[in-house]
Formats: structure tokens, sequence, C-alpha cells
């Protein structure tokens, strides 16, 4: 969890540096954010509720955050009234021990699995790994990350890193009957071709949850493939893991975020399928698994609710802020190193993994607020990232240099009068290193020189000029 | 301590002590879903049929129009003759489609795993997005909808409801199926580089049959 | 619009300008001037505290938000060339001191006087500047703290049109940040670097003579990546154009 400063910073800013140097990756990013990008613009700007939407999406959340233990409580009992079994578990270790018994009590084989997030975050691809089950991957995306034996590197768009020639590299050969072409159709026929049988034949379904609905305990599970029916339908046992979060209180506020959410994350109006799972099959069922379990997890959730960041609680997991984000567009998804990346990711992390291994991520952040924007539930991402880097410069976590020289400004700005002698030597100094009107290269300001010119200042500070005209004025009658 | 006990107490321990009371809870639940036209879409067309077919074949729902349930079996020849398919396919095993006269089609109710084609009827269309309505039960396998590259469905006129909202008060009216799904449109991906390609999973190909009201 | 036909303003150069180019200062007095104001330039003032708080140094922010407050107070309005640290004032001071009982009213009424310079010509002075004649073409970036925290957008844009001969040319990706960002452009130059390599070829794409833009923080930014790739695009603040001094060096240019 909490792995020396040093290390991990630096090891920030090498993935980043590595991610900058893939052409390939940059490419593969952009066409897929830009795409994203420009279809939600359009998605909202025909929708002219989407802002009143949107304040009733974040007052939803809020609402639901406020009476958390009323809503959990009442999922329980009418998800319980259903048939299914809800388990809770306070952390990931738990929940991956949760549901490792469930498959090995069930002497499951092959389990398929609908792509969930908090799947990723809870570390469950390893723990069946470790159990000795096969596990499939059924959306396409994710189908292609195991594969490539990689994590998600977007929360929608899980392989969005590689682009359609990469892909047909690793279905070439992987697949029974390897595509023919690296079209993206003639490799979605062949993804379809080679799952099949996997779906029909798996143990266990395993499935995450977009909502769950507390009045009816039901799971809502939206999909665009169609994945996810197919991974929880056929086999005898299906298992759903959610955040506690996730909870809404009734059917038709869940479709009431669902409309924010689509828009926001691929500027769709709705998925294409979207559903409802309300306990095991009832009898006479024409299909449908035997036994249905719910893992609620906590992982870090609970102690978000009365600190500075309670409102990212309100995340529907949309991906519209790293569509957005000039930082995740530049580096992708993997730079980040924690299961969620981008902004949302970035608050996230050192919630989920602590803050010394990851204060990098609340800094390299422009703060400039797109993200807020975009955010279906009006989450103040920036506002979040800031208090995550007063936690840090609280807990010295921050680089001993940067600590330094902000103490030396401060003791100075904080004296106008030395202030001022400051900066006029200030100027005078820094022209001594250009010559014309730029300077190329700076002692300790390698950062800004090494990529971009400083403008050389002009000898007097505005302060100096200014009274000087000042006293000139005051000498004339 | 279990960890059921662990959840509810951090959770009870960073709220307010003072609580409202469960009725309190909902009425507040309820007053957010309150002047619901002021917070989703308007309809694309004055009427509901309209609506719902203009949604509907925007994202890719092909639509015939029949006057009567009698005329279902011709319809769905008519597709399958027109995509080049065998007349074979899987039909739900509800009355209201097993009572129709098949003669000249070979329908069954079991599905292959790469079933071609099947027939299936929808409770509900919902017109701000086009999207229709399937529950789990004895007759509707939640298959049928998922395994076919073709999937048919049939949809009365006069069951398509206006928006998202009033599907959800439907469906509190009556016991919760095991599945309640809305398919909006083919199954698609934008997996590979966000473009789109249909058929990832599910049905490649949606198609409505459009009945007529009676009266 | 205001009450007051001459307000006094409190003029808030911003550290920047002080120390890198001050001839956005003396526009900002100028246009102000122009605008009826009476102008000030309290002595007292170092700067907004931006870089404390965005390094999540509350301490020394809150102690430079005092004395922002102290200095601005007595004044009835405090305009600024930047958006950004506008946008400070506006709302991480009371942000910043929402829990001290003395320092937070008065926090919330200086966030009520401060303005970014050309929002506050344009919506409080109701002021449009008059017989500019600039012959150039010029593209314009929206900073993004004028632009999110303040709505600054249309304002920089309506005056701009009042210069004649000034042909406006859109930049692609406009309201994208050109990752600046304060220190993050040193502390992640290389990521920054490769956000500003985009902006400055959107920049050169549109052909244009000028890039105007409303914070110096990130006209520097934007200015030396166009230099060191050898553009000859020209930057300016926008109110040195409005005040009719883009005929003097731009930045970057030997005066």
């Amino acid at each position: 969890m909490s792995a020396p400063e040093a290390s991990v910073q630096v090891s920030f800013k090498n993935r980043a540096k590595t991610a900058l140097a893939d052409r390939t990756l940059k490419i593969a990013i952009d066409r897929t954010t830009g795409t994203a990008e420009a279809k939600r613009a359009v998605a909202v700007a025909a929708f002219p509720e989407f802002q009143a939407a949107r304040a009733r999406g974040r007052a939803i959340k809020d609402h639901v955050i406020a009476h958390l233990d009323h809503y959990l409580e009442q999922f329980e009992r009418n998800a319980t009234a259903s048939g299914a079994t809800v388990h809770w578990a306070s952390d990931d270790a738990e929940a991956r021990a949760i549901i490792t018994r469930i498959c090995l009590d069930a002497k499951a084989k092959l389990v398929t699995r609908s792509k969930s997030m908090l799947g990723e975050e809870i570390g469950l691809p390893h723990a069946l790994a470790d159990a000795g089950i096969e596990r499939v991957e059924t959306d396409l995306a994710e189908h292609i990350i195991q594969l490539a034996g990689e994590a998600p590197s977007h929360i929608v768009w899980p392989a969005m890193h590689r682009t359609r020639e990469q892909v047909a590299e690793l279905f070439k050969m992987a697949h029974h009957l390897p595509p023919s072409a690296d079209d993206p159709a003639t490799m979605v026929q062949s993804a379809r071709r080679e799952l099949r049988a996997k779906f029909l034949g798996a143990d266990i379904g395993i499935s995450g949850s977009n909502f769950l609905v507390a009045d009816t305990g039901a799971t809502c599970t939206v999909t665009n493939e169609g994945n996810a029916e197919l991974t929880t339908t056929p086999p005898r046992i299906h298992i759903v893991t959610a955040g506690i979060e996730k909870i809404v209180p009734t059917t038709a506020h869940a479709l009431s975020l669902l409309r924010l959410l689509v828009r926001s994350a691929t500027g769709g109006e709705l998925t294409q399928y979207t559903t409802f799972h309300c306990g095991p099959k009832r009898p006479g069922d024409a299909d449908g698994p035997e036994e249905m379990h719910i893992v609620l997890v906590d992982n870090g959730r609970t102690r978000m609710l009365d600190n500075e960041f309670r409102e990212m609680l309100r995340c529907i997991r949309c991906g519209a802020c790293m569509n957005h984000c000039v930082v995740y567009r530049q580096i992708g998804g993997h730079a980040y190193g924690g299961t969620y990346p981008g902004p949302m990711g970035s608050v996230l992390t050192p919630v989920l993994n602590g803050l010394a291994g990851s204060r990098d991520l609340p800094n390299a952040c422009t703060m400039n607020g797109r993200c807020a924007e975009v955010c279906p539930v009006e989450i103040p991402i920036p506002t979040l990232l800031r208090a995550w880097r007063i936690r840090s410069w609280r807990e010295k976590l921050e680089p001993g240099s940067l600590r330094a020289g902000i103490g030396i400004w401060a003791v100075l700005a904080r004296r106008p009068g030395l202030y001022g002698l400051a900066s006029r030597i200030g100027v005078r100094a820094l022209r001594l290193f250009g010559k014309g009107g730029w300077i190329a290269r700076l002692p300790l300001a390698g950062g800004w020189t090494a990529h971009r010119d400083l403008p050389r200042p002009a000898g007097r500070t505005f302060m100096e000029q200014y009274r000087a005209q000042q006293a000139h004025k005051g000498s004339r009658p | 301590m279990t960890a059921r006990d662990r959840i509810l107490s951090a959770i009870r321990a960073a709220l307010p002590h003072e609580r409202p009371a469960p009725d309190a809870i909902s009425a507040e639940a309820k007053a957010l879903l309150a002047d619901p036209d002021t917070i989703r879409p308007r309809l694309v067309a004055e009427g509901l049929l309209d609506a719902f077919i203009l949604k509907a074949e925007a994202i890719g729902t092909t639509i015939d129009r029949v006057g009567g349930m009698e005329a279902v079996p011709d319809a769905v020849r008519r597709y399958l003759s027109g995509h080049g398919l065998s007349l074979s396919l899987a039909v739900e095993p509800t009355p209201a489609l097993t009572a129709l006269d098949w003669t000249g089609l070979d329908t069954g109710t079991t599905l292959a795993p790469d079933q071609p084609a099947a027939l299936g009827k929808a409770l509900w269309g919902i017109a701000e997005s086009g999207s229709m309505i399937v529950h789990s039960g004895a007759d509707t396998p939640i298959l049928l909808s998922f395994l076919p590259l073709h999937h048919i469905v049939v949809l009365q006129e006069s069951d398509i409801l206006s928006h998202l909202e009033d599907y959800a008060a439907q469906l509190a009216e009556r016991p919760h199926p095991r599945n309640a799904i809305l398919i909006t449109g083919p199954s698609g991906t934008t997996d590979i580089e966000g473009s789109y390609v249909r058929g990832a999973h599910g049905p490649g190909f949606l198609h409505v049959i459009l009945v007529a009201s009676t009266d | 619009m205001s009450g007051q036909p001459n307000p006094r303003v409190g003029l808030f150069v911003t550290c920047l300008v002080d120390a890198i180019r001050p001839s956005i200062g003396f526009s900002a007095i100028q246009l102000l001037e122009e605008a009826g104001c009476r102008v000030e330039v309290p002595q007292a003032q170092t700067c907004c505290g931006q870089p404390a708080l965005n390094s999540g140094d509350e301490k020394d922010a809150a102690a430079l938000a005092r004395q922002t407050i102290a200095a601005f107070e007595g004044f009835d309005y405090i305009v600024l060339p930047s958006g950004s640290c506008a946008g400070t004032i506006v709302h991480g001071y009371p942000d910043l001191l929402a829990k001290d009982p003395v320092w937070a009213p008065r926090a919330r009424i200086l966030a009520t006087r401060t303005h970014e310079i050309t929002s506050f010509l344009v919506d409080v002075m109701g002021f449009r500047p008059k017989g500019r004649r600039l012959s150039a073409t010029a593209t314009y970036h929206d900073s993004c703290a004028g632009l999110r925290e303040l709505g600054i957008a249309a304002q920089p844009r309506a005056l701009l049109a009042e210069v004649a001969g000034l042909e406006m040319r859109g930049l692609e990706g406009n309201d994208v940040c050109c990752g600046f960002g304060g220190t993050f452009c040193v502390k992640y130059s290389d990521i920054s670097n490769a956000i500003v390599t985009e902006k400055a070829e959107a920049i050169e794409r549109t052909e244009a003579d000028l890039l105007l833009a409303g914070d110096l923080g990130c006209l520097m930014n934007m200015a030396g990546k166009l230099n060191r790739r050898g553009a000859r695009t020209r930057c300016f603040h926008t109110i040195e154009v409005l005040a009719g001094r883009a005929d003097g060096p731009a930045i970057g240019e030997e005066g």
C-alpha cells in the first residue's frame, strides 16, 4: 500500500513518459476519446433538459448517500425476499474470499464475467486464477485485454489503448477460427464465434451492477453487446458485485440516472440492453440461474462519507471526465497505475491505495475544470483533487524542494516591500540569461525551458514603472 | 462483528444522529422525480407511435407494420425471405404467438447456440427511446432475445408507452420478474477504436412487427 | 450596470504581470480610466496566493488571502487582468477562509466586488473601446479558469469586435487547456509539453497573425512553445490589443 515515496513518483512520471513516447497509443486514445467527446456533445445538445436532469441526478445521489444505511437495509430485505443471497464485504480481501468460496463450493471450473470495474478494484481476476478457476471475460474490450494480459485503461472502453491492428494480432493468435481481416466488423464476428460456447458452458456468471434498486431488490446492469445477459442467464449461479454507493430508491430513479450515464459515456441515449436482475429464476421460468448472490462491497467507501471526498460517492462511472481530460488524452489510463484512471481515478486511487504511493495523481492535473463541467452528477473534481493536495502538504508527502521553494516564496509574498525588492532584483537577474526577447535555457527552470522559451522580462517591474509615473505626476503642479 | 455490522455502523457514525422516518425519506425520494417533463427528453414526434418509430429506426431497428396479429406469420416470412434466411425460426412459447397459423414456416421452441432467427413478443415499447421491454417468465426465455442473429419482436401499437417513467410505473404494479429487460436497438460495440459494429454478442438485427390496435 | 458612474477601482496587477509584462498593467489602467473608473494600485499587493493554494499549502495561501483582502476591501471594485487570479479571489478565498469567523465574511464581500477585467468592462461598466483600429488576423484561446470559474467567453469577443480591421479566426479546441496549470507545467513538464504542442499546432493551423488570451501564464506557455517551434505568431493579452498597444512589442519581443 505505501511503497517508498520516491520510487512511486518516479514510476508515475516514468509511466507517463513511456506513454508519451508511444505514438500508436496516442492514435488509439485520440480515436476513441475524440469520438466519445463529439458524440456526447451531440447527445447533450439534443436534450435541452440535460442541465436540469444533471442537477436532479446529483440530488438523487446525494439523497441516497444521506440515507445510505436505510436504503442498503431496504435493498437487502427485498433482494433476500426475491430469493437472492446478500453478502457484505468490508474490503477487497473479504469480497474476493466470498466470491472464491461460492465458486469453490459450487465446484465451478469455468466462470464467465461481464465487465465490472468493481471486479477489477477488488482484484477478482487474480483471485479466480489463484483458485484455479478458468475466467472468461465476455465484454469485447475485456476479452481483448484478457488475451493481452493487461488491465483496463479506461472504465468504459477498457481496451481503448489498442489499435485495430493490435487487436487483430491478438485474435489471430488466440481464436480457434482466426479473423480473416483486421476491420472491426470481422474481428467482432470472430469474438462472437469464439465466446459463444463459453457463455453456454459456464458454471457461474459474474456481473457488476450500475444500480442497486432498493425498493425491488433488483440489480441493474447495462451493456451494448448483450454479453451481460448471456453471462448471467445460462450458468447455474449468478454473482453480482456492487459498491454500496450504487443504490437508488426505485426503478424510476435508476432510469432517470441512466439517461445521464449513457449520454455522458458514449453519447447514446440508452444502452442497447438495460437489465434489472431480481433474484434467481422463478419456479417454472424457461431459463435463468438457480442461485443469485449479491456481494455488497465497501472497500473505503464508508470512509468517504464524513471526509472531503464524500461528493465522489456520487460518481456513476461514465468516463466523461477522462474523455475530456488533457492529461488522460496524452498519457492514457495505464500511466495512472490504479484501477480507475483519469480525473475520477485521481480522486479514488488515493482512497483505495493510500496517498503516499499515489500523491502524483492529484498533482498531475492542470485544474482546468473541464472534468467537472462534463460530470453528469456535478462532482467538483478539481476541488477534490485540491483536497488531496492539501492532505499531501499537511502530511509532508510533497518533495522537500517544493516545500522549501513555496516556503521562501511565501515569506517574501507576505512582505510587500521585500517582495517588491526581490522582484526588482529577480527580473534584472533573469535578463542576464537571455538575449533578445527570449530565454532559451534557465538554471533551475529546466522543466520550462526544456520544452519552451521563456519571455525575457522587461527591464523594470510594473510597480517600479507605476511608482515612477505617479511621482512624475505628483511633481508637476 | 460481521462485515454487515461494520459497514452499517460506519455509515451511521458518519451520518447525523437525528434521522427522518422512512416515510419522510420516501417522500423526499419521490419529490426528486417531480415535474418529470423538466428533466427528460421531449418526444421526437407528436404521437407515441410516430415517436417510437422515429427513435427505433434511428438506432438501427427495422419496422414492419401489420393490421392484426393474424398478419404476423406473413410478416415473419417476408422478413426471413428478404434477408435470404431459411423459413425456420424459434418462436417464444407464449400463447399469443403459438396460437397463430404458422403453416409453411418451420417453427420450434428450442434455441440453438447459433440460432439464426427467433421471434418474441414485447410487453411494451417506449416512445422516448424506441426501446422494447421483455420480462422473463415460463413462456419467455431470456436467451431468445440474445442468442439469435436476427431477433424479431412483435409489439402492439397500443402497448407503446411515452417515457421510461411510465414503464417504471408498470413494473411497480406487478411482481418483479427475474429479468426485466429494455432492448434499445441491435447489439453493438464500439470497443475497437470507438467504431460501431453490430452484432457483438447479441442480435445484429432487431426487427419489430408493429401490430395495429384493433379498436 | 454599476450604480456609480465613476467607481473607485483597485487594480491587482498580479505577480506575473508585475514581473514579466508591465504593459498589461498599463493597458488595464488605460481601459479602466477610459471606462470612467478612478484607478488605484495598492502597494501592499503581491500575489493572490495561487501557487500555495494549488500546492496544498493552505496556511500560506490563507495568509496571502488575508493580506489581499486587507489591501483591497476599501475599493468599490477589485479588477484583475487574469481570470485565474480573479477566480482565486472569487471562489478560492471564501472556501479557504470559510471557518474563520472574522475573515470569512470579509472574503465573501471582496468576492462579490472582484472581476476579471474584460468581464468588468462589459458586464459592470457597459464599456466598448472607441476608435481602435488594427489591421491583423487574430485567434483567441479561452483560458480555463476565466472560462469555467467566471464564465468569461462572450465579453472579450464583444470588446475585440469593436477593433476595426481585426479579423478573428476560430481556434480548434479553443476551450481546451493549454497545459500551463501553474506549477504543473514544471512539475510534469513532459505531459505539459505534449499538451502545449497540440495547442501550438492548432494555433499555427489558423495562420492568424496574433494569438490573444486573458491570462499571462497561459500566454507565456503558448508563446514560449510557438517561439521554440519557430512559429511567427505574435502573442498579446487581449487588453493590450484593446488598449491599442499591439503596435508595440509582443510577448518575447524586445521593446
